[in-house]
């Protein structure tokens, strides 16, 4: 058997020794059991470490999510949301769309400093650095199943029902990959300026007030206009009129925003790829 | 060994930034030029930029050990970085086995919180190996490092050596083709150092070792050869003995003299010599030496006291010859100079380089006439490098060779 070896050269690392197709593709599919496992090995520590040395523990992840749901029933009992018909109580419709919200806004935000507060393993273990991306997207996808949850019993407790579920979730996808292709931008992106990272905040605050997510917006309005340019009103909007009313308005522009998302994963992925490096000796 | 190696360095180069926004500007730079798949333009050096490391080339086959010592800054932590991928290099290439085990600064990636058995499965994960594999020698690290009921405490209420010792356990159970070893050997007890060197020993055969170390004894012992780095170039590639003394000589440069004390009675003039009377700047180790010393004074002083203080490159005192102290009673006379000679029957410290103080002293030791630091350098060599300061060559016989039967009557 020839020895594996690994060629560094300005221009990338090149594998070499791999015989055939067939060991290459050996080799892939090992690597890629490898990465999984140590994405959840990683997500794992994560969220087990952050609720460590706290009384409530574990609790803590339904504790916010809790908090939100019962400000939105407040604003409602107290009359204060009147933002035009939206065809459900306001509380489901706002509930949904923060669930799909937190997708994006959470994974992002992980994603975004995952590179720099691993920056001392980065700097002294040669691992599949991709994985810190993946399990910090993915605390994404558990905070959503999270909201999920409550909103659910948000739904039941207004005497509404979902309409295709399961379709909706499926539609989460173009979103989760969304999320991943900027998650991927900005980890690399952010470590190399620190400012993004600090204005991310601001930002993902901004615009969840521009995309019409806790209220509808009014068609021809100057909002309405900016957001036809806007793939997650299409990626949020899409999968939650079909929970809400079982139908969506906008599928041309939601398979257009998946469409997106996909190529800007394409993309996300290689800066990657070639940039780490580039990123661990500048961390 | 017909082997091919399984790390091979050609013109390896590697340049870094001075200045944070200098590493900003160039990194959005490069990494535009990378994503557009431009090539990069690595071989020159742009305003604010030097070469950490330049021009290196070695092979290291199967059951070698390469050794590299250099000052601070030399390069070494870059090159082994270089040599795991985790960083490019600019210039040159490095082709190296696929598995590659690295014990520098072991432990990273320990999340505090989590306990010591939980961390293993994190980090053994991190490190590359599967559930099962590290289910498997899961006992193995556990009893390496030694931690017991431990083990089930979050890894922040470790001890700083318990916390090595668990990152050594997991680290060494890699399996590696290729053992990358930073100053680790540093860390950690007696007991835990032993084991280490016994870990090393073990894995020595099997695979090609990178070894980074201060410590010239551990370099001396486990190093087939020596890459002596200095200012990110190779200055030496050969044999330990003659690396270690290029290593030394390397600080010769950097020694500054300087002198204090009231100056009334000055040292002009401090020489080596050896047996044969010859002026040298080193020597055997165990062999005589002699320093002699010109001494002037402007008044009479009864009784002075002169005093030579040798000192490791770690700046450690390490041994000193008193006149006073061997009862020698000297007197100055006033404008006059006088030679003198301290010879040392069997200098014996530890294989290194040494410089020395030579001071002028009143008779209670508490005036100082003349102190004069850094006067001279002195290389004691020898074939190993020992771990304690000094080197005793003691008369060694075996005085009985029982059997085991008479052991056991007894």
């Amino acid at each position: 058997m020839t020895l594996r070896k690994v060629i560094y050269t300005p221009d990338g690392a090149l594998v070499t020794g791999e015989g055939g197709r067939l060991d290459r593709l050996r080799s892939v599919s090992e690597r890629f059991a490898r990465t999984s496992e140590l994405v959840w090995c990683l997500f794992i520590r994560d969220f087990s470490g952050r609720y460590r040395q706290s009384i409530l523990g574990i609790a803590w992840a339904l504790i916010l999510p809790l908090a939100t749901v019962g400000v939105f029933l407040l604003m409602n009992r107290s009359g204060l949301v009147t933002l035009g018909e939206v065809g459900v109580p306001y509380p489901v419709y706002a509930m949904t769309g923060l669930t799909y919200w937190t997708l994006f806004a959470t994974g992002v935000s992980a994603c975004a400093s995952c590179l720099i507060n691993a920056s001392s393993m980065l700097a002294k273990i040669n691992f599949t650095r991709s994985a810190l991306v993946f399990s910090a997207a993915a605390q994404g996808g558990v905070e959503f199943l999270i909201r999920g949850l409550l909103t659910g019993a948000v739904f039941v407790s207004f005497g509404s029902t979902p309409h295709s579920l399961a379709l909706a979730l499926l539609c989460t996808l173009p979103l989760f990959l969304f999320t991943l292709a900027v998650g991927f931008i900005l980890a690399i992106v952010g470590s190399l300026l620190r400012d993004i990272i600090n204005a991310l905040g601001t930002l993902l605050a901004g615009l969840l007030i521009l995309t019409p997510i806790l209220y509808p917006v009014a068609a021809g309005s100057p909002l309405a206009t900016l957001n036809t340019y806007n793939p997650i009103n299409y990626l949020i909007g899409f999968p939650r009129e079909l929970i809400l009313y079982g139908t969506a308005s906008m599928l041309a522009a939601f398979l257009a925003s998946a469409t997106f998302s996909v190529l800007l994963l394409l993309v996300g992925w290689r800066l990657f790829c070639v940039a780490q490096t580039r990123v661990v000796e500048r961390i | 060994m017909s082997e091919e190696p399984l790390i091979s360095v050609e013109r390896l180069g590697k340049k870094f930034g001075k200045s944070l926004k200098h590493n900003m500007l160039y990194g959005v730079a490069d990494l535009t030029r990378d994503f557009l798949g431009q090539s990069r333009r690595g071989a020159t050096l742009r305003e604010g930029e030097f070469w950490s490391l330049e021009d290196i080339n070695f092979q290291v086959r199967r059951g070698e050990c390469l050794g590299i010592i250099g000052p601070n800054g030399a390069g070494k932590s870059t090159l082994l970085k270089l040599l795991n991928g985790i960083i490019a290099p600019d210039q040159g290439r490095v082709e190296i086995a696929h598995r590659v085990g690295a014990l520098i600064e072991v432990g990273a990636g320990f999340h505090p919180m989590l306990t010591g058995r939980e961390n293993i499965f994190v980090n053994g994960a991190i490190l590359g190996m599967s559930k099962e594999e590290i289910g498997k020698k899961f006992d193995a690290i556990v009893d390496f490092a030694d931690i017991g009921a431990f083990i089930d405490s979050p890894v922040k209420h470790y001890s700083s050596g318990m916390y090595v010792r668990l990152g050594f356990a997991i680290a060494a159970q890699v399996e590696p083709d290729v053992l990358l070893i930073d100053e680790v050997l540093a860390v950690g007890d007696a007991g835990f150092r032993s084991k280490c060197y016994n870990c090393i020993g073990h894995l020595a055969s099997r695979c090609a070792i990178v070894f980074v170390s201060h410590a010239m004894a551990a370099i001396s012992r486990l190093s087939t050869r020596v890459l002596v780095l200095d200012h990110g170039r190779a200055v030496f590639h050969g044999q330990p003995p003659e690396a270690i003394s290029c290593y030394h000589r390397l600080f010769d440069a950097r020694v500054q003299p300087s002198r204090q004390g009231l100056g009334t009675a000055r040292i002009h003039s401090v020489e080596f010599i050896d047996a044969s009377g010859r002026k040298v700047r080193s020597i055997r180790q165990g062999q005589p030496l002699g320093v002699r010393l010109a001494v002037y004074s402007q008044v009479a002083i009864t009784n002075v006291c002169l005093d030579l203080v040798f000192v490791s490159l770690a700046d450690e005192v390490v041994a000193e010859c008193n006149s006073q102290l061997s009862g020698m009673s000297i007197d100055l006379m006033a404008n006059r100079e006088i030679q003198v000679l301290a010879l040392i029957d069997s200098f014996s410290l530890n294989a290194g380089d040494y410089r020395l103080s030579a001071l002028v002293l009143s008779a209670d030791m508490v005036t100082h006439y003349d102190w004069q630091k850094d006067v001279a350098s002195l290389e004691v060599c020898a074939d190993r490098v020992g771990v304690a300061g000094q080197q005793y060559r003691a008369q060694w016989t075996i005085e009985e060779r029982a059997s085991m039967d008479s052991k056991e009557a007894r």
